[in-house]
């Protein structure tokens, strides 16, 4: 269905080769799954597909391209439009419409249509995705996972006999995740479509892919079946590093396989454990009866409750459920309608310059939007200087995030775990007493998210502040946080120490401990210091 | 749901109510054509990101007329007349005869460089107010299919407004979080850096997607829902051209 043969990509004013004579073979209805650390030119490679690279971007092209017998070189995108359906990255960017109906009709009248069929179609996919509810909405005002899914709707309206997406559930929660990827899994299975996706979170997809792509930056790739590429890739889901820390011979790509081999193995059943948080005499964050609303719609419902120092607090909850609000209102951003919210006895919202920058620092849920300097050098000299440090201090905090940034380079030149992680040392550098951070791991691989959990847990322990995130990402709650604070509909259903939260609920329980369960363990890490425990 | 008249009935009312005022020349009737446009806007637009840019152009229109008025007074040929009160005049070269930096402000150069501003000011906000009534998508729906990289790149350009005012308030926060004040002139530096290059990714995010669906391809274009012209838009349009004709 889509071949590549030796094709090389190299951006224009750039030296580094994207992609170096590739060649591959993707049959109809295979689900393929491309991998790789971030910039190392996965959204190339999709975008590849349907031509917007280069038609849209420049750069050269050598080695050809064809989708269905059709060459990219010839046929520009827009010809494509009835054989590949694409969703980018950030679906709100791509909506061409409105309201979800004239979203879902915008290709079929490009295409001139007829009426009758586009009426049929639209039913149709409306009903698949079920976002019948949703049809006259404005899509602004969408959560993240409708958009998402109007987004793969107004793709599969085409009946495109190619789906191209890339990181569809960075956005969504893992229940909502889940039902993005079994609609895709049934298309693939019933109607032959052929699907490429482009992720970060495997342990959301490793188990329906067929075949895996993975890139590795520098031009190089591999090619082969999922269990193949899994037992040697570095990138890999927990569940993989569990069957390698166990010495396991297979990798299990499936929480099934891997529970199958693993009791096999006759692991200890450790005793109860009662974890509970220690008590604290005078909390950090104090809400009482929280209620925020934005027009029409209830956000926050009166909510209380405490946190404390050395608290490292992770808020879950589904899409739209309230809780990038309520980090705004401890931040001080949002104002409240109801209710009290003090940080060390102070009301946030009249917080500003320097007190503001010491006692809280805020990473949004779009990092960039705290950035505005020329290089990435202006931006720390200007951290150092509005904080009073020493010069070169906010360099030095972020070369402990990351190596190798080029101080020259423009913020918007760099990956995204390298801007979340200039943002990061901005903020610190003024060594706030509290930190907050909204989706921090949208974008990320798995060595950046690595990296952000070894930071957030040193500044929490080492300094003894307090981290506030807001997360889908269920692994990185497991291995970070303390405690968890869930939320539905602005009101919290489940507060308690993150083991206690996690395994309490079946939808959001990490992977390994889907595997051990009834054992309580949640890392990697986890299993082996309890079996090392065990023997010695 | 009420249905929202046909994208093009408020871009003609405004195009003739702009004509209209520019013709009139007269201040009066640039403050009515704002009054006008202003009560429109608040009763009949949608509570859609599009609705909000109409508020950001009448800031801009207050802080064009200000600036304009101040240069006005202070720099240019003199029109004589009653003296409200008096700068210190620049001494200026013997080649520009004619032209004076500071100097007696008079009512009548006061008057002049507001009626001035005025009349710009309302063609601003007359804008403003089409692109805030009026949904860009849907006018990309109903623009001819033979012009459409023109049409693309209108609708790129139409709804950049819209999205440079969510993105505005959006990175002010964010930067009031950084601790900095989000007043003065620098900070509004701060704030075009992110702006500008944020509304051009989006705009060629835009451009690409529109490409990918297809747009352009079939020289003709199917409807799946008729836009129908009704007869309040001709309503509409014929009181903006009856203006249009006293002027």
């Amino acid at each position: 269905m889509i071949s590549f043969s030796n094709v090389s990509l190299v951006y224009p004013n750039s030296t580094t080769t994207v992609l170096e004579n590739l060649s591959l073979e993707i049959a109809e209805g295979e689900l393929v799954l491309v991998i790789g650390p971030t910039g190392s030119g996965k959204s190339s490679l999709l975008r590849l597909i349907n031509g917007l690279v280069p038609h849209h971007t420049g750069g050269i092209l050598a080695g050809e391209i064809r989708v269905d017998g059709l060459s990219t070189r010839e046929v520009k995108p827009g010809g494509l439009a009835h054989l590949i359906g694409i969703v980018g990255q950030n679906p709100l960017n791509g909506f061409v419409a409105d309201r979800v109906e004239e979203e879902l009709a915008f290709a079929m009248e490009a295409l001139n249509l007829a009426p009758d069929v586009m009426r049929r179609r639209v039913e149709e996919v409306l009903d698949l995705l079920s976002l019948a509810p949703l049809r006259s909405r404005i899509i602004a005002t969408l959560s993240g996972g409708e958009q998402q899914r109007v987004a793969i709707a107004s793709a599969l309206v085409m009946h495109p006999k190619v789906l191209v997406l890339d990181e569809p559930t960075s956005a969504l929660d893992p229940i909502a995740a889940e039902e993005v990827l079994s609609i895709l899994h049934r298309l693939v299975h019933d109607l032959g479509l052929t699907v490429v996706i482009a992720e970060h979170k495997l342990e959301r997809v490793i188990g329906f892919a067929d075949r895996i792509i993975h890139i590795n930056g520098d031009g190089k790739t591999i090619i082969g079946n999922a269990t193949e590429v899994m037992k040697i890739s570095e990138i890999a889901p927990p569940i993989v590093h569990l069957s390698r820390a166990l010495g396991l011979q297979e990798v299990g790509l499936s929480v099934r396989d891997m529970r199958r081999m693993v009791q096999e193995m006759h692991l200890p059943n450790p005793p109860d454990l009662k974890i509970s948080l220690p008590p604290h005499e005078k909390p950090a964050i104090d809400i009482k009866n929280l209620t925020l609303s934005y027009v029409g719609h209830v956000a926050l419902d009166s909510l209380s409750t405490s946190i404390y120092d050395n608290e490292i607090v992770a808020v879950m909850g589904r899409n739209g459920a309230g809780k990038s609000s309520l980090l705004r209102s401890i931040a001080g951003v949002s104002k409240i309608d109801k209710g009290e919210v003090t940080v060390y006895d102070t009301d946030p919202i009249t917080l500003a310059g320097k007190f503001r920058r010491e006692l809280i620092g805020y990473i949004p849920q779009e990092p960039s939007d705290l950035l505005y300097g020329q290089s990435v050098m202006q931006e720390c000299e200007q951290a150092d200087k509005d904080n009073q440090v020493m010069a070169g201090t906010t360099f030095e905090v972020l070369n402990q995030l990351v190596v190798g940034i080029n101080p020259q380079a423009h913020p918007r030149d760099l990956s995204e775990g390298q801007r979340l992680a200039l943002a990061l040392s901005l903020v610190l550098s003024a060594n706030p007493q509290v930190l907050i951070l909204d989706e921090p791991t949208r974008g990320l691989d798995y060595e950046a998210k690595k990296s952000l959990t070894r930071i957030l847990i040193e500044f929490a322990k080492v300094f003894k502040r307090l981290v506030v995130l807001a997360t889908h990402d269920v692994e990185l709650v497991a291995e970070l946080a303390t405690r968890v604070i869930f939320i539905a509909d602005g009101d919290i259903v489940a507060d308690g120490p993150t083991i206690d939260v996690l395994l309490s609920s079946p939808a959001f329980a990490p992977q390994v401990s889907k595997v051990m369960s009834p054992r309580p363990w949640l890392t990697v890490g986890d299993v082996v210091a309890a079996l090392e425990g065990d023997s010695a | 749901m009420k249905k929202p008249p046909h994208p093009y009935t408020w871009w003609i009312w405004s195009l003739a109510i702009a004509i209209s005022v520019v013709r009139f020349n007269n201040p009066y009737c640039a403050i009515a054509a704002i009054a006008l446009v202003g009560f429109v806007v608040m009763s009949q637009r949608e509570d859609a990101p599009w609705g909000k840019s109409f508020n950001w152009t009448l800031k801009i229109a207050i802080w064009i007329l200000t600036v304009r008025t101040l240069i006005g007074v202070t720099i240019g040929v003199p029109i004589p007349g009653t003296t409200i009160f008096t700068l210190p005049r620049m001494p200026l070269p013997d080649w520009m005869p004619g032209i004076r930096v500071g100097g007696a402000v008079t009512a009548e150069r006061l008057a002049s460089a507001l009626s001035e501003g005025l009349i710009i000011c309302a063609i601003i906000v007359i804008f403003g107010a089409a692109s805030s009534l009026t949904s860009p998508h849907r006018l990309l729906r109903v623009l001819p299919v033979h012009i459409y990289e023109f049409a693309t790149a209108v609708v790129i350009a139409t709804s950049v407004l819209p999205q440079l005012v969510t993105s505005v308030a959006r990175i002010r926060q964010a930067q009031r979080l950084r601790g900095q004040s989000t007043k003065g002139i620098s900070s509004y530096r701060r704030l075009a850096i992110p702006l500008l290059e944020e509304s051009l990714a989006r705009s060629l995010d835009l451009a690409a997607a529109m490409d990918a669906r297809g747009y352009g391809v079939s020289r003709k274009r199917s409807r799946y829902r008729p836009i129908n012209w009704q007869l309040r838009d001709t309503a509409i349009a014929a009181s903006g051209l009856l203006i249009l004709a006293l002027s």
